[in-house]
Order: structure tokens, then sequence, then C-alpha cells
């Protein structure tokens, strides 16, 4: 199968008109015969159940773990049938069964989410400049879309190539969406399988998305010295109108860069951004400002600030214009997935639209068409800015202190507060005067408001909160490193042999969203950590912010102190949510690179290959999306494991290896066909740590992988159980289990290694050529 | 007697657990408990309940006899008031081994009567006992935290930081007096 409804070779015809060789015609797609850059593998357009196999094997090792987050379902008009423990619904279904499909769906709306962005954007750059536009990412990338050659088994020339791959994605969410349907499967496994396939997918869409944007609107290719921009509250200039943008789709960004550019307005209006719009306008122009990650949307609008907000698509509130309205601000909407109730005037004059939005006639318009949302809202802006200086938004602090008078300490926000934050104490603290409570809850707070919409007693926490940390806030000013897109081919030169013989430990990247645990220095913590151990840390979406907004000892960024190259003790910064691609991207090209590996149509073989020899790891300590759920299973189904903080518990399933059960972690030697002992690694393929201390040891043990040599084991077992006597205090409890040779003791800490695998009754284990797949033994045991 | 989730919105569904009313009635529970496992988690690093610190009731469960297993980054701490946990382990893992009908324990002899949850992160904790209320139903949970646990067997309703420390220090005085 490949992307088209119908293909019809022939290598000669008669016709009346004379004989025509090499013919090729395609019902649903014309496409140029490629040339043969390498043997087409087994699974090109895999269907839902092409890597069934594939996933059975993973689901094998790494089963799924249910944890339910209701005990009932509700989705047909049977229910609510009561699923506790063994009893079924009036389908037929379990609970456990419940999960895996609850699963699939928040991995398909994830799905969904990218696919759709990367249609929109397809369709607004090619209209914009046309399909002819080149897959051109720099001399030093060739394998310029490792998933779409992976996946797809062809290698993309213009971004209207491209346009094959996401009509395969959209037939395969189809038909992966109709299996959740009542009556449609009913088994678990068959479910978790459905959902690595959207996983896969997703990373699919993820890869088109950002290529093509980066192609067409000249974004940076894979540069390590992308610029550094600005990134906090700080940073904008409020003597200017100021224009928000949120959400994730840069097209009426860019729009509105190029108007200012066009009319020289420049340096007259500020553009600032929330989320990965925010990083893909600094992608397109540095000098946009980025305000911050998710969790600081509600807070930025609630300081007032914003003259105009436009959104685009994904993670923007879904009160923005109840919000927007409180702060006299108007909303332009763009995308037609949010369209937030507001009147369509695509097509009416901007003047008169600029008109009722300026004088508060409507609270917002939905303007499909991004140039002229940009001209509207550059234009409102400039009108609206000095009209809204005469309403005040946040209370003054003798005001602050009124409304906290109104507090009862019923703690109903503490109790609505996802992080139980005494949210109660901060107000009580206040009715006395000290706002120095809530501005250390503004500090560590999720942004979710869910406090103030609990309060019996209506005091709007959340302004409080912004109020009491007014000042800390002006003064937030970082710098953030562009999102620099892929990773060079020759970068995968330089590290692809250290990273698959351990020498290098890992890489280890910091994606997803902040719903953290606590504070969301957490992220630039642990990623600090990983990155003076010369481990390659990689970052994008909010946490690659986050890790923005922390300082070190001297008073500088981790972006300005550490490179930004694909290589030990760098951080990389990919860009936006869809640039995750890279990061799994950067992983098959290491297969495809080093290993010399076909990528075409080969995704089992490959992911067999990253699962036994790739020591990467991600980490969601914030995850909160389906987008997330998605990203991090289309991490697993290619052997990459994810680690997420405690919310990430909420997601209802993990895969969970079983370290104490030896007989599931034999791999075959690929050399003898021999099943070897390759101990628990990596041990889980998602699984969530309740603190950062865990995850951090944990993310040092999910690094080692059976391929390891002896000298890259020694440096990861170093890694590990430095980090364990740190954090956990003494050895590990599962280290004999990793220790393959005495060549793999790290040389500073034999002594104490070798009393411990004595008491152990550790023996010796064979080092194999591993691999899960029998086809890839080259010659069978005797 | 019914008890409110801590976080208002953590609803489970019908079956909920019932309330510890009193440190005696935990001690009367894990008096006749055959074979009882304590799982400790990060608040016993940092948190105290009206002044004590969270891990003096792990060191004196642990002198009764009960085992301990050690999440998250609480291993550090235990050793240090001379604790050695009888395992290291994310919180999901000792739960995923609890739900295993075949598992034998960390000692061999076979699987646990008893789960006691302590010092847990409140909304991982009830993920964690949802696991354990689905897939391991002859297991009996028991939350110790002060905030009422709807996904366990038993659990204490939401309590002040006095009367959790009293239900604490009774709980052990009932099981030091026999």
């Amino acid at each position: 199968m490949s992307g088209e409804s119908l293909r019809l070779k022939a290598t000669e015809v008669q016709t009346t008109i004379g004989v025509i060789k090499g013919l090729e015609v395609a019902i649903g797609a014309v496409i140029e015969e490629e040339e043969e850059w390498e043997p087409m593998g087994p699974t090109p357009f895999p269907k839902v159940t092409d890597l069934r196999s594939w996933d059975m094997t993973l689901l094998k090792r790494y089963k799924p773990f249910y944890a339910p987050f209701c005990d009932l379902c509700c989705l047909c008009t049977y229910g609510k049938c009561d699923l506790t423990a063994g009893k079924r619904g009036a389908c037929g279904l379990d609970i456990g069964t419940q999960q895996g499909r609850i699963v699939l769906l928040a991995c398909l709306i994830g799905l969904a989410a990218h696919a759709g962005h990367a249609r929109h954007l397809w369709h607004y750059l090619v209209e914009k400049f046309g399909r002819n536009v080149p897959v051109d990412l720099g001399g030093d990338i060739a394998v310029e879309a490792p998933h779409t050659r992976l996946i797809c088994g062809f290698r993309p020339k213009t971004i209207g190539d491209f346009d094959v791959a996401l009509k395969y994605v959209e037939e395969q969410l189809v038909q992966l969406l109709s299996a959740t349907h009542t009556g449609q499967e009913g088994n678990y496994l068959d479910f978790e399988s459905k959902a690595l396939h959207v996983g896969m997918l997703d990373h699919l869409a993820m890869e088109i998305a950002d290529i093509i944007q980066i192609v067409a609107l000249n974004f940076p290719k894979g540069d390590p010295d992308a610029p550094l921009v600005e990134i906090g509250f700080g940073t904008v200039d409020r003597n200017k109108p100021v224009i928000l943008c949120i959400g994730h789709n840069v097209a009426p960004a860019v729009e509105i860069v190029d108007y200012l550019r066009e009319h020289n307005l420049y340096d007259k209006v500020e553009v600032c951004g929330v989320c990965c719009t925010a990083h893909d306008m600094t992608r397109y122009y540095s000098g946009a400002k980025i305000i911050g990650p998710l969790s600081r949307q509600l807070r930025y609008i609630r300081t007032g600030i914003p003259d105009v907000i436009i959104v685009d698509e994904q993670c923007i509130r879904a009160d923005i214009v109840r919000e927007a309205q409180r702060i006299h601000a108007p909303v332009v909407a763009t995308n037609e997935k949010k369209c937030e109730g507001l009147p369509d005037r695509t097509h009416d004059p901007i003047d008169e639209i600029v008109d009722d939005l300026v004088n508060f006639r409507v609270p917002g318009v939905f303007i499909e068409d991004p140039r002229k949302a940009a001209e509207l809202v550059v234009k409102t802006a400039i009108k609206i800015a000095p009209l809204r200086k005469q309403y005040k938004t946040l209370p003054s602090k003798e005001e602050l202190i009124e409304l906290a008078k109104k507090c009862t300490n019923c703690k109903s926000c503490r109790r609505a507060c996802p992080n139980d934050y005494p949210v109660n104490e901060a107000v009580q603290a206040a009715k006395n005067g000290d706002l120095s409570k809530l501005a250390e809850l503004a500090e560590v707070c999720v942004g979710c408001g869910r406090c103030e919409s609990a309060c019996p007693r209506g005091i709007p926490i959340f302004t409080l909160m912004t109020k009491a940390a007014e000042a800390e806030i002006e003064k937030e000013r970082y710098k953030i490193r562009a999102g620099r897109g892929p990773i060079k081919d020759t970068e995968i030169r330089n590290v692809g042999a250290p990273i698959v013989l351990g020498e290098i430990p890992g890489v280890v990247a910091y994606i997803g969203c902040p719903n953290y645990p606590g504070s969301y220095r957490e992220v630039a913590e642990m990623a600090e950590e990983f990155l003076r151990r010369r481990y390659i840390v990689v970052a994008s979406g909010c946490e690659a912010m986050d890790i923005a907004r922390y300082l070190t000892e001297e008073g500088k960024g981790l972006y300005e102190v550490y490179p930004g190259d694909f290589d030990a003790g760098c951080l990389v910064n990919v860009g936006s949510c869809v640039a995750n691609a890279h990061i799994s991207g950067a992983a098959i090209k290491i297969a495809s690179i080093f290993a010399r590996r076909n990528l075409r149509g080969n995704y089992e073989e490959i992911a067999d290959y990253i699962l036994n020899r790739v020591g990467a790891v991600g980490v969601a300590w914030g995850a909160m999306s389906q987008k997330a759920a998605s990203i991090a299973t289309g991490f697993n189904r290619l052997g990459i494991p994810a680690i997420v903080g405690p919310h990430g518990s909420k997601y209802r399933r993990a895969y969970l290896g079983r370290p104490d059960r030896e007989e599931d972690w034999y791999v075959y030697d690929a050399r003898t066909g021999e099943k070897v002992y390759a101990g628990p690694a990596p041990e889980h393929l998602i699984y969530p740590a309740e603190s950062k201390e865990e995850a951090m040891v944990m993310t040092a043990k999910l690094c080692i992988r059976p391929n390891d040599t002896t000298k890259g084991r020694a440096i990861k077992l170093a890694h590990y159980i430095d980090l364990h006597k740190k954090f956990f205090g003494g050895l590990p409890e599962d280290l004999h289990l990793f220790v393959r040779t005495e060549a793999d003791i790290p040389i500073t800490m034999k002594d104490e290694v070798l009393e411990f695998l004595k008491e152990k009754g550790w023996k010796p284990m064979k080092i194999p050529d591993p691999t899960l797949l029998p086809r890839l033994i080259r010659r069978k045991a005797k | 007697m019914s008890a409110k989730p801590w976080q208002i919105s953590n609803i489970p569904g019908p079956k909920t657990a019932s309330i510890l009313k009193s440190g005696e009635a935990v001690a009367k529970i894990l008096k006749k408990a055959k074979r009882p496992i304590l799982i400790v988690g990060a608040r016993i690093v940092t948190e105290k309940v009206d002044g004590e610190p969270l891990v003096k009731y792990v060191v004196e469960l642990a002198k009764l006899g009960i085992p301990v297993v050690a999440t998250a980054h609480s291993r550090k701490i235990l050793l240090e008031h001379g604790v050695k946990p009888v395992a290291t382990m994310p919180l999901i893992n000792i739960t995923n081994m609890l739900k295993d009908p075949e598992w034998k324990g960390f000692d061999g002899n076979g699987g646990y009567t008893h789960a006691i949850f302590f010092g847990i992160t409140y909304y991982l904790q009830s993920q964690m006992l949802s696991a354990l209320k689905h897939f391991a139903p002859k297991l009996i949970t028991i939350s110790l935290d002060k905030e009422y646990q709807p996904n366990a067997t038993w659990s204490f309703p939401n309590l002040s930081e006095k009367d959790w420390k009293e239900a604490l220090e009774k709980m052990i005085s009932s099981l030091k007096g026999g």
C-alpha cells in the first residue's frame, strides 16, 4: 500500500497514439518514480495491524499497568456502567479494556491535534508559496525526514510531497477512532497496539508540521547557534501596544511580523507569545518575545498588559474570551478548531471590524484569513492601547487586603488545587497585609485558576496572586535559544558511536507541558544535573521555556552556559511541540547514519535497534495534554522510554517491566541466535515518578541498553550509582542486574561494587548483539 | 460514616473506602493482619504532623516488625533513622507487584494481605490505590495519610494536623500495647 487510493504501473503500454514506456498512474495523488535510494522494507505505510507483532513483543515485556481514574463507563446509553473490580459493562467491556480504550482515545485526540495542525499549515504554506518549496534543510542534513522515510518509505522533495503522508495519517486516524466505538475492539492489548500505532503516526504528523514550516518560513535548519531570544514577562515594553499570540499554529503570527515589517511598525508594537506559537515566532523573527509556557497564560492576561489577544489552536484556555473581557482586550480567533462563539467577520472591511473592537461593541471576532487577521490585530492594538489605559486590571494592595478579608478559611481553594498548595493560608496571611505567601504561590503555581473557581466567596484568588507577585514578575527577563529544529547528520556522525557504545551516557529529552508536581524549577534542576554529567540534553515546548527561567549560581541561564549542539554536555532546544519529531528522528538517524540500517518502510527493525542500543529517555515532568500522551506513546513504540511526573499517573496507563521476572529480559544474540539474559534495560517504557530525585535516578538507569560496551556500561553505571548515592543513599539494590562482566564496574567504585556482587551471588553474563526479532539473527544457534 | 475525597473532584465510583475512625481502629486491623507491608513515599522526607516528622511513625511501625518499602526518594531518610527498607523502588513498581497473584513477596513466603500507604503524594497514591482496588480485590489497602483516599479499602477521613497526630500516636500505642 502507498498513500494513494489506486496505483497502476506498466513497463510498456501500446495505445492508438503510440507506445508508452514506464507508465505510472496514481489515483488520489500523482507521484513521480523515485530512484532506488534504498530497498523498500516490509512495512511502508503500515496499516493498523502491520506492526502488531512488534507491539505485542513490547507489550509482553512491558505489560500495560492500569490505574483507572474513574470506575464507570459513561459513553453509551446503557450506562453508566459500574466496572469496579471485575464487573463488566452492558457491552461486555471490563475495566482494564476500558482503560486501553480511553488511552487510545487520548492518543487519538493528540494525533488529531497535530495532524490537524500539520494539515492547516500545509494548506497555508502551499497557498502562500506553492507546492514546490524544496525540502532543503541545508548541506548538513541529507536524511531530511526520518519518520517519513521510515514509516511511508519515500523521500519528500517538496512540501507538496507531504500531502500523501498526511492523507495516510488522516485515513489511519479514521480507522483507529472507529475502533473505540461501542461494539468494536474488546481486547486491551489490541487497544494498546492501536495506541502505539497512533503514537507512531503522531511523530510523522509532527515531523511534517515542523519541516514544512522550517523550509517554507526559513526557520533555523538545525543550527546549534540559533539566536538567543528573550523570554519572560519583563521583556515586553508596556509603553507600546502589546499583541499577545497564544497557541501552536504560527501562521497568524508570521503574518503579523510581515505586516509590521512591511509597514515599518516593528519598533512601535510589541509582539509576544505564550506556548508553542511563541517558540515558532522566534524561529521566524528573533525579535519576537516569549512570555512563557502554558502555565503563564492566565497570569499574563490577568496582568492586563496585552492590548489584543490573537489565538490560533491548541493549549488556549477555553475561557479566553471571558478572561480577555475582564481586561478589556479584544480576542481575534483565527482557526476553525477554535472559533470561540465569535462572529465570523472574515469578509467584512477591516476598518469596520477595528471600529467595533476598539469601541468594545463585540468581545472579539473570528477571522479565518491569517493575513487579514494580522492587519486587524495590528491596527486594533495601535488604536485600543491608549484607550485601555483608563482601565485598571490589578487591584491595589489595599483592595487586595479587603478582598482577602472575605476569606472564611474553608479550604475549598486548597482542595481544588492540583498540587494541594496551601492557598487558603496565603489568602489568610494576606488579610493581615502579608502578601509574601501569595507571591510564593505565584512562583510555583501551574496557573490553572481552579482555586478561584472553587472559592464560595468569589474571591479572585488568582488575581490576588498575580498582584502579590507583580514586582517579581516585572523583573522576569531570561534568554532561550530559538528552536533549532532537526539534528544534523554531521552531528549524528560524531555522536552516533559514543551513544550506541554507551560512552556518551545518554540523551535526555525534557518535553511536554508544565503541569508540574512542584516548582517549574525542578525541570531545569534536572536538566542541569545531566548537563553537568555530560549527557546530551534536549528540550522542547513548554519545558524548554521553563528551563530558560532558571539561573545558575553565576546568574546565567542554562542556554547561555551550555552550547546548542547535539553533543555531550550541550543543551538543544529543538523548538515547539511538533519539533519533538526531531528528537525521535535523531534516534532514527543514529540507526540510519551511524549503523547504516535501511530506514525505508523498515519500522520494526529500527525500533528494535533503538530499544536495544540507543540510550535515550524522555522526561515529560509536567505532562498534561492528550498530545503529550500521544507523543510519549510514539516514543515508546520506537523503543524510547519516558518518565512522567506524578500527575502523569492520571493518564491511567503505564508500560511496566518486571525486573524480578528474569524470563522477561532475554534477547536474541543476533550473531548466534542464542537467547541471552540482558538485564532489565530499559526497565520501563513509561512510568510516573513521584519526585524529581526519583526521576533523576531512573533517568540514568533508563539510559542503560543491552548493547553497551563495557566501557560505556561502566560510564552509565557510574552515573546511576552516583545519583543513587546522592538521592537514595548507598548502592542500588538492582545493581547486579546491570553488571555483565567485571569490566562493567566503574573503576573508582570497584571494591564496594565487587563486595555487593559477592553478597548477591553474582555471576558474569554474556554481552549479546541484542535483538528481539528472530528474523535479524544472522546464524541460528545449534 | 461517609467522607468526601480531599481533592473534591476525586470521585471514583460506587465503591469507596471505609473510614478509619481512630488510631485504635487501625491498630485493630493491623493486629489481625497476617502479612502487612508498609509503603512510604516522598512526603516522609519533609513533612511534619503537628511538629513531629512523619518519618517518626515509620520508624515505630518498622520496630513493630512491619516491612517497609521505600518509594520516591524516601530511602535516604529511612536509613538515617535506622530503618532498612526491604526494597527501594518506584511506587508503581510495588503496586504492580502487589496486584500480581503469583508474586511471593520480598521474602518469598507469599503475597501480602495488607498494604499500608503513608506519606505519598495524594493523587499518585489515589491512582495506585485505584489499581489495587480493581486488580487486587483481595488485598486490603490502608491509607494513613490525613486526606481521605476513596480508592483505599480503609482510609482516615480528612483530618486536621492535631487529629492526625493523635490518630497516629494512638495507633502506635495500641499496637505496642499488644
